[in-house]
């Protein structure tokens, strides 16, 4: 396998070698998918299987999965709530100035879509004289969102909060959203471990929503029938960082031992029930690794729907069995296998039915 | 150190590359689970391999839970040894484990497959791992998984008699192709694999343990030996396999083994070879016994 990557490699052209942290800080959206749908933080080696995989993000998650699965648990991370995210883009499209401010942070979102037809020369050379061209940390990429662009039409504060509170909380303030329903907070359903088949718990859904294939989870949100009238708003939408604890093995106290980036979402709606007015809100909530927006979107809008319709079980078979990206691309790739010993037999059915119905139209003539 | 910490919170220190020993353990409960229970399915926490899901994931965990340094392997595609899947597969466990590739099935411990058992039949002691695209033989009549574990639980199974029922009224015949689905033991339906009708009587009474692997479908299941495998069938229909009279294997010019079309000298469909190359091959050189395994020529004889 590695043998015969290599050879494609080599295959490619004679240009030059391309550096893990040219790929982590250039083209880090790619990089953060490969994390995400692999469900790994480890931006060095999500860069490294993006590599191999000549660019094709299912393909390097499929191979950061096959090392991933391999690793030893070393410990089970500490629960962490994203009340301590240290966001590096906060927006709420639900607020106009929300309690903490709007943090736009670095984005493609605002600059026109316009193919940049810069001369290559050009561009290396504003590359080369700009503030950065000296930077050559490997994980630049992770820090790299630091500087914040403010909105100048908003009035926020000097000093945006780093951690600023949930839009939920304001709303849960404001008495507009259900209490949390259900049974407390239960030892999370590991769908590492077990297979999740409808009738999971919430903590399936979210945990394979959040490792999803990113299109398929857009597709299945976007396309849903379920979806109601007029659209759900992201109350909230976060990136930032988070950290890993875990329980120390010798004092027995959480130690911080990594950060992670992920992106946030929780998004509101009111969703009719029968017998009942619209008084509150429904939330759905959508968390995953590295800046994936249009994830974390798709996938609390599909979390809120499944929370709203509860034992809807066409929707939760959709969600848990389909959107899995190395099992969807790896039946697709099954069927490039020889099939010829079941297509003899198929054939072999084929033909006999049809001479059954030359005997029949023969008898009956 | 950290070598260290490793063992002291997850075991000995696993063999490196594609498989723990945690996870090996757990897939040998799950295959001894569905020996216990023939035809039902167990579901374990498939693990991600270094092979594409559906390019043999579940036999692969399979495989890799039962192999030791000792032990002789042989894996085929459609029949064949030397498939591209086969030979990457073998190649790939080999070098985890440790064991000797091996090509003649009556030398093998493990027999890892896609889509055939081997004409020559299997003895005690031999495992037959056999990769499963869909583990649910109902899955195309109920889509409920509820509904499906249901019906398998209280053995209510008249929507699949119905189905073969209506299958004869529209088609005249049962045209299930390969995979055509088994009673276990009286008591499960298994689809057994993609397998053709032509391997489907060589699960009955073998010899062998058949442990069939989904690893996309995270289930496992299995057929200990000795145990009664019976395709699907009413009375007055008797079970049809794959046969074309006067086709004959060009190489060893067999008429009683699975045989697949090639292109002849003209160009057309006119040819057929056997499907098995290891069995192809030693028929030519008088090294394969008088009759395959009890498949095709066996029961096909009522078709």
């Amino acid at each position: 396998m590695s043998a015969q990557a290599k050879d494609q490699d080599a295959a490619v052209g004679g240009t030059a070698w391309l550096e893990l942290d040219q790929i982590t800080e250039r083209l880090g959206l790619g990089v953060d998918r490969v994390m995400g749908e692999a469900g790994l933080w480890a931006p060095e080696l999500a860069a490294r299987a993006l590599r191999q995989a000549h660019g094709d993000p299912p393909e390097a998650a499929q191979l950061l999965r096959a090392h991933r699965t391999a690793l030893p648990r070393l410990a089970i991370g500490e629960p962490v709530s994203t009340t301590e995210l240290k966001v590096v883009r906060r927006i709420s499209s639900a607020f106009r100035n929300p309690p903490g401010g709007q943090v736009l942070g670095r984005t493609l979102d605002y600059v026109g879509r316009l193919l940049d037809l810069m001369p290559e020369d050009e561009g290396k050379a504003r590359n080369a004289g700009s503030p950065h061209a000296e930077d050559t940390r490997p994980h630049a990429h992770d820090h790299a969102h630091d500087h914040r662009h403010r909105d100048p039409d908003h009035a926020v504060p000097e000093e945006a909060v780093r951690t600023p509170a949930h839009v939920l909380a304001t709303f849960r303030d404001m008495g507009l959203v259900a209490p949390p329903r259900g049974d407390g907070d239960p030892e999370p359903f590991d769908i590492t471990r077990r297979p999740a088949r409808p009738g999971a718990p919430r903590s399936a859904w979210l945990q394979t929503m959040a490792r999803a294939d990113t299109g398929s989870l857009l597709y299945l949100w976007y396309g849903s029938d379920w979806r109601p009238a007029g659209h759900e708003v992201p109350g909230e939408l976060r990136h930032g960082i988070l950290p890993l604890r875990v329980r120390h093995p010798h004092t027995g106290r959480p130690v911080t031992v990594a950060e992670t980036r992920v992106s946030e979402v929780q998004t509101f709606h009111s969703l009719p029930r029968a017998g009942e007015l619209p008084t509150s809100l429904d939330v759905g909530y959508g968390l995953c690794f590295g800046h994936n927006e249009r994830k974390a979107i798709s996938m609390a809008g599909l979390d809120l729907l499944l929370a709203h319709h509860e034992g809807a079980t066409d929707l939760q078979h959709d969600v848990l069995l389909t959107l899995d990206g190395p099992d969807s691309t790896g039946y697709t790739q099954h069927l490039k296998l020889p099939h010829h010993v079941e297509y003899r037999s198929v054939l072999e059915r084929a033909h006999a039915a049809a001479r059954g119905t030359r005997l029949t139209e023969r008898d009956t003539a | 150190m950290t070598a260290q910490l490793t063992t002291e919170l997850a075991g000995p220190p696993p063999s490196p590359g594609i498989f723990d020993e945690l996870s090996k353990r757990e897939i040998r409960r799950a295959m001894l689970s569905g020996i216990a229970i023939p035809g039902y399915q167990v579901p374990f926490g498939s693990r991600e391999m270094p092979v594409a899901r559906g390019w043999g994931s579940g036999g692969l965990q399979a495989t890799l839970s039962l192999v030791g340094e000792d032990s002789r392997l042989k894996v085929i595609d459609q029949g064949e040894d030397a498939g591209v899947n086969a030979s990457n597969l073998r190649r790939l466990v080999a070098a985890h484990a440790g064991c000797t590739e091996e090509t003649d099935t009556r030398s093998a411990d493990i027999i890892q497959s896609r889509h055939r058992i081997p004409e020559q039949p299997l003895r005690d002691g031999q495992v037959l791992v056999l990769q499963v695209p869909g583990a649910e033989p109902l899955a195309g009549i109920v889509r409920d998984m509820d509904e499906q574990r249901r019906m398998h639980a209280e053995a209510d199974y008249s929507k699949m008699w119905v189905r073969l029922y209506e299958d004869i009224v529209h088609n005249g015949l049962i045209t299930e192709a390969a995979g055509y689905p088994v009673l276990v033991e009286g008591r499960y339906i298994m689809t057994p694999s993609p397998i053709p009708r032509w391997d489907v009587p060589k699960m009955n009474d073998s010899e062998a343990i058949t442990v069939l692997s989904a690893g996309r479908e995270k289930r496992i299941f299995a057929v200990p030996p000795h145990t009664r495998v019976v395709p699907l069938t009413f009375d007055d229909r008797p079970f049809e396999v794959e046969r074309t009279p006067g086709a004959a294997c060009r190489l060893c010019g067999s008429q009683d083994t699975y045989i697949v079309q090639e292109p002849g000298p003209d160009g057309t469909f006119s040819a057929w070879v056997c499907s098995d190359t290891d069995f192809c091959r030693r028929r030519r050189t008088g090294d394969a016994p008088a009759a395959p395994a009890a498949g095709g020529t066996a029961q096909g004889g009522t078709a």
